[in-house]
């Protein structure tokens, strides 16, 4: 037993059964989870959300549409229409099915919570953004309307979740749907990002991996049926048509206010150079914007970088009076202009 | 009635018009405004002469060939200001509380006709672990954090988080980590306190877990012992200082290794989802002010530290006695535990001593030596050493702990992982509280507890199977 060669075998024998069981993903005590969550509940509400989908997207829902949203085979799909159709949720049409009253409002109790949980996940977590949208799915369907209620007291009642989706209000009220796609815009015209769909999944990844944010300017430079270019905070992008249909834009038409040239971030300033505060990106959310306005970084504010780290990140700045060390990922997302107003 | 529905569903509507910006548009304002304000009744000084020297100390400190040298160089001097000034008044209070105090306790409680079991319990068992932490943990206290304060009070500190802040930045860590780090290798539970300093949430936890790994002062001594029995003792006498002093110097580069590897892990699986947000303040430099920093240091962090400590280990010295002198069917629960223990030890390559002196022990890492001594001459039922069953005590020759220590059945194997056991094993109670107060959550009291003393047992296991399959 003390033989060194039966202890080490041992020990691979133990840690092979606690991967087994442990697995995040594919371990017993994970698929033993998956399978006691109520699945039930979360069949109803997934195919409720889908068909709410449809009706604020006007389009049609079917049986077979909903079997793809919730990736179930056709006869589960047909099975839970029916049985949502007893319990009087959803009636027939000449194109497929559709939500009654009652099921609209249940509908609009489940997208409030997703919305919320992503909101929430976005500002007051360091989720990564690929994150929110499955992590939301899987909270949504474990939270009383009270504590719902709670959560969007704790947010201030948000009105948009962070892809620019409305949130409803707990009366269930949402606004009509705003922009259009990105393909509509013509060369030359400016737009703002208003929604960044987050379905499916590997579209979503590439988009956020282009820095890609509600509330980002955009400049239109070129679209063909192949490929649509234009330029977002000073980089240029290029996107296959079908991928930047998932993106909503609204025009700006007094393009005169943006300025033409990419703009210039805290990041390119070199040391001893004074700049003056623009903005900052809407992609930076949360925790982090709440201490730059806190420490006084809104549109107007001299900031003199003073001296770099000794490994070059990140780098001390003046602001208001005060040295403050910012590291180079969130000074890139603040906005400045050059050579304006300098002074002491 | 009509007219508030009115204001309220316009309001409403309106909400949705003005859009998301409206927290950032009003503090705008705000800022706007106060610098109005402020411009109209503020006048300046022309000259800026009092900044002028902060911003050439901070090019020096900061500076890419100077920065880290003098980073090092500064800490190399407060850590043997610590050590060598610290022997003296340990010393000292040792030779009062233990070689004085302890006997004349013990003859007052005997002739005030004290059971023996009473005496025992109260002078050998609770008075001798408090006089033992007191003793060692005290003086480097109450040099270290007044030297750390001093550096605090003057504005290098902040300075160093700016210039550690990239190394801590990969680990998903915050800068100022660099500061609390240090702190823990004057005593862990100040550690977990001056976390309070970062003031984002994830990085401050991540900065509270990994604390530990920290060599505390109650734990160099016991590097120190044993890397001069067991690695000093292998070579040449004049090389013997620099062999120990690398050895126990390595230990803590592990530690600080561990640190950042499990901070890593940290902030990319459980704390993934804590918020995190970044800025570091760089204060103008001053000058220290030395009394204040005396008084604030003592009171702030050496006394309250010592007391937490000095409430843990009555109880511990109460049970360390109690332990090797209550008898079931013949052999004491010590002995029993320890027998009980050896085999799963011995996989470890380690022993039931060493388990069982670490787990009596928890209070304070001070006494694990001195218990371990205790219970290896109990153990083995050695003669003409030590003071009795439950009685800690130190020696002064390492030569003699050496004997000791191999009859009690020890090898290189078991100094090594000693070595790396005190490093990665449970905080004493006292940091694992003082986690609790700054955490308020028996979660990650719980993670910050068990993480360490995990890593321990599979690190030891390890490296006990590698060194029996290669040295045999």
């Amino acid at each position: 037993m003390t033989d060194p060669v039966h202890i080490v075998v041992a020990a691979g024998i133990l840690i092979l059964a606690a991967a087994v069981f442990l697995l995040p993903r594919h371990g017993v005590l994970a698929r033993m989870k998956r399978v006691h969550k109520d699945a039930r509940r979360v069949m109803i509400e997934d195919a409720l959300k889908h068909l709410h989908d449809c009706d604020y997207n006007k389009i049609a829902c079917t049986v077979p549409s909903i079997a793809g949203a919730l990736m179930i085979s056709l006869d589960d799909a047909a099975a839970l229409t029916s049985r949502l159709s007893a319990m009087g949720l959803l009636v027939p049409t000449d194109t497929g099915v559709k939500l009654t009253p009652e099921g609209n409002s249940y509908a609009l109790r489940v997208v409030r919570v997703h919305r919320l949980w992503e909101k929430y996940l976005a500002d007051e977590t360091s989720l990564p953004q690929t994150e929110w949208h499955s992590s939301a799915e899987d909270r949504e369907h474990r939270i009383s309307p009270a504590e719902a209620e709670a959560l969007a007291a704790q947010l201030g009642n948000p009105l948009f979740d962070p892809h620019g989706d409305p949130i409803p209000t707990a009366a269930g009220e949402i606004p009509p749907k705003k922009g259009a796609p990105l393909s509509s815009v013509a060369p030359g015209e400016w737009a703002v990002i208003t929604h960044i769909e987050d379905e499916p999944k590997a579209l979503f990844a590439q988009l956020s991996a282009e820095g890609l944010y509600v509330g980002m300017r955009i400049k239109m430079i070129e679209h063909t049926n192949l490929r649509i270019r234009f330029a977002a905070d000073g980089e240029e992008i290029v996107l296959a048509p079908v991928i930047a249909n998932n993106l909503s834009v609204e025009l700006l038409p007094h393009a005169e206010t943006v300025p033409a040239s990419p703009m210039a971030t805290l990041a390119s300033v070199t040391v001893g150079e004074a700049v003056t505060v623009v903005g900052i990106s809407k992609a930076l959310r949360g925790q982090q914007r709440r201490r730059l306005l806190d420490l006084g970084v809104v549109p107007g504010t001299l900031v003199r970088a003073e001296m770099r780290s000794v490994s070059g990140d990140p780098t001390a700045y003046t602001i208001r009076g005060a040295l403050v060390a910012l590291r180079n990922e969130h000074a890139q997302m603040i906005f400045i202009e050059r050579g304006e107003r300098v002074s002491a | 009635m009509d007219n508030k529905d009115s204001i309220l569903s316009t309001a409403h509507a309106l909400r949705y018009e003005i859009g998301e910006d409206i927290h950032d548009t009003l503090v705008g304002a705000i800022y706007h405004d106060a610098e109005l304000i402020a411009s109209r009744v503020t006048s300046r000084p022309d000259g800026k002469k009092a900044s002028t020297f902060g911003a050439t100390l901070d090019r020096f400190l900061t500076n890419r060939w100077f920065g880290f040298p003098l980073m090092f160089l500064l800490l190399a001097v407060v850590f043997w200001l610590t050590v060598e000034g610290a022997n003296v008044p340990s010393g000292m209070i040792a030779s009062v509380l233990v070689d004085m105090v302890h006997p004349w306790l013990r003859d007052t409680l005997t002739s005030l006709n004290s059971p023996w079991w009473l005496t025992g319990v109260l002078a050998d068992g609770v008075y001798l672990a408090m006089a033992w932490v007191i003793s060692v943990m005290l003086p480097p206290m109450a040099i270290f954090f007044p030297l750390f304060t001093l550096a605090e009070d003057f504005g290098y500190l902040p300075r160093v988080a700016f210039n550690m802040d990239s190394l801590f930045r990969k680990a998903g860590a915050h800068g100022k980590q660099a500061l609390s780090l240090t702190m823990g290798f004057g005593c862990n539970a100040a550690g977990v306190v001056a976390t309070r300093i970062i003031d984002s949430p994830r990085e401050r936890l991540i900065a509270i877990i990994t604390n530990n790994f920290s060599l505390c002062n109650g734990r160099w001594p016991t590097q120190i012992l044993i890397a001069s029995i067991f690695f000093g003792a292998l070579v040449p006498a004049h090389l013997a200082g620099i062999i120990t002093a690398g050895a126990v110097v390595i230990v803590a580069l592990l530690g600080i290794a561990f640190t950042l590897i499990v901070s890593w892990g940290l902030s990319h699986t459980i704390l993934k989802g804590q918020a995190s947000a970044f800025s570091l303040e760089l204060p103008p430099y001053r000058p220290p002010r030395l009394l204040q920093t005396l008084y604030t240091s003592l009171i702030d962090r050496t006394i309250i530290v010592l007391w937490r400590a000095i409430v843990f280990a009555a109880p511990a010295g109460a049970v360390i006695w109690l332990v090797s002198n209550i008898h079931v069917g013949g052999v004491t629960i010590a002995e029993l535990f320890i027998d009980w223990s050896d085999p799963f030890a011995f996989v470890l390559g380690l022993n039931g001593v060493i388990l069982l002196a670490y787990i009596i022990a928890i209070p304070a890492n001070e006494i694990v030596i001195p218990t371990v001594l205790m219970l290896t001459v109990l153990s083995a039922k050695l003669t003409g050493v030590g003071s009795g069953a439950g009685v800690m005590f130190e020696l002064d020759e390492a030569n003699a702990v050496a004997d000791v220590l191999r009859v009690g059945g020890w090898t290189v194997l078991t100094g090594v992982n000693v070595m790396l056991f005190s490093l990665l094993h449970n905080p004493c109670s006292t940091t694992i509280y003082t986690i609790y107060k700054e955490t308020k959550s028996v979660k990650w009291t719980i993670v910050a507890t068990v993480l360490p003393i995990v890593m321990g047992l599979v690190i030891c296991f390890a490296v006990a199977q590698a060194y029996r399959l290669v040295v045999g």
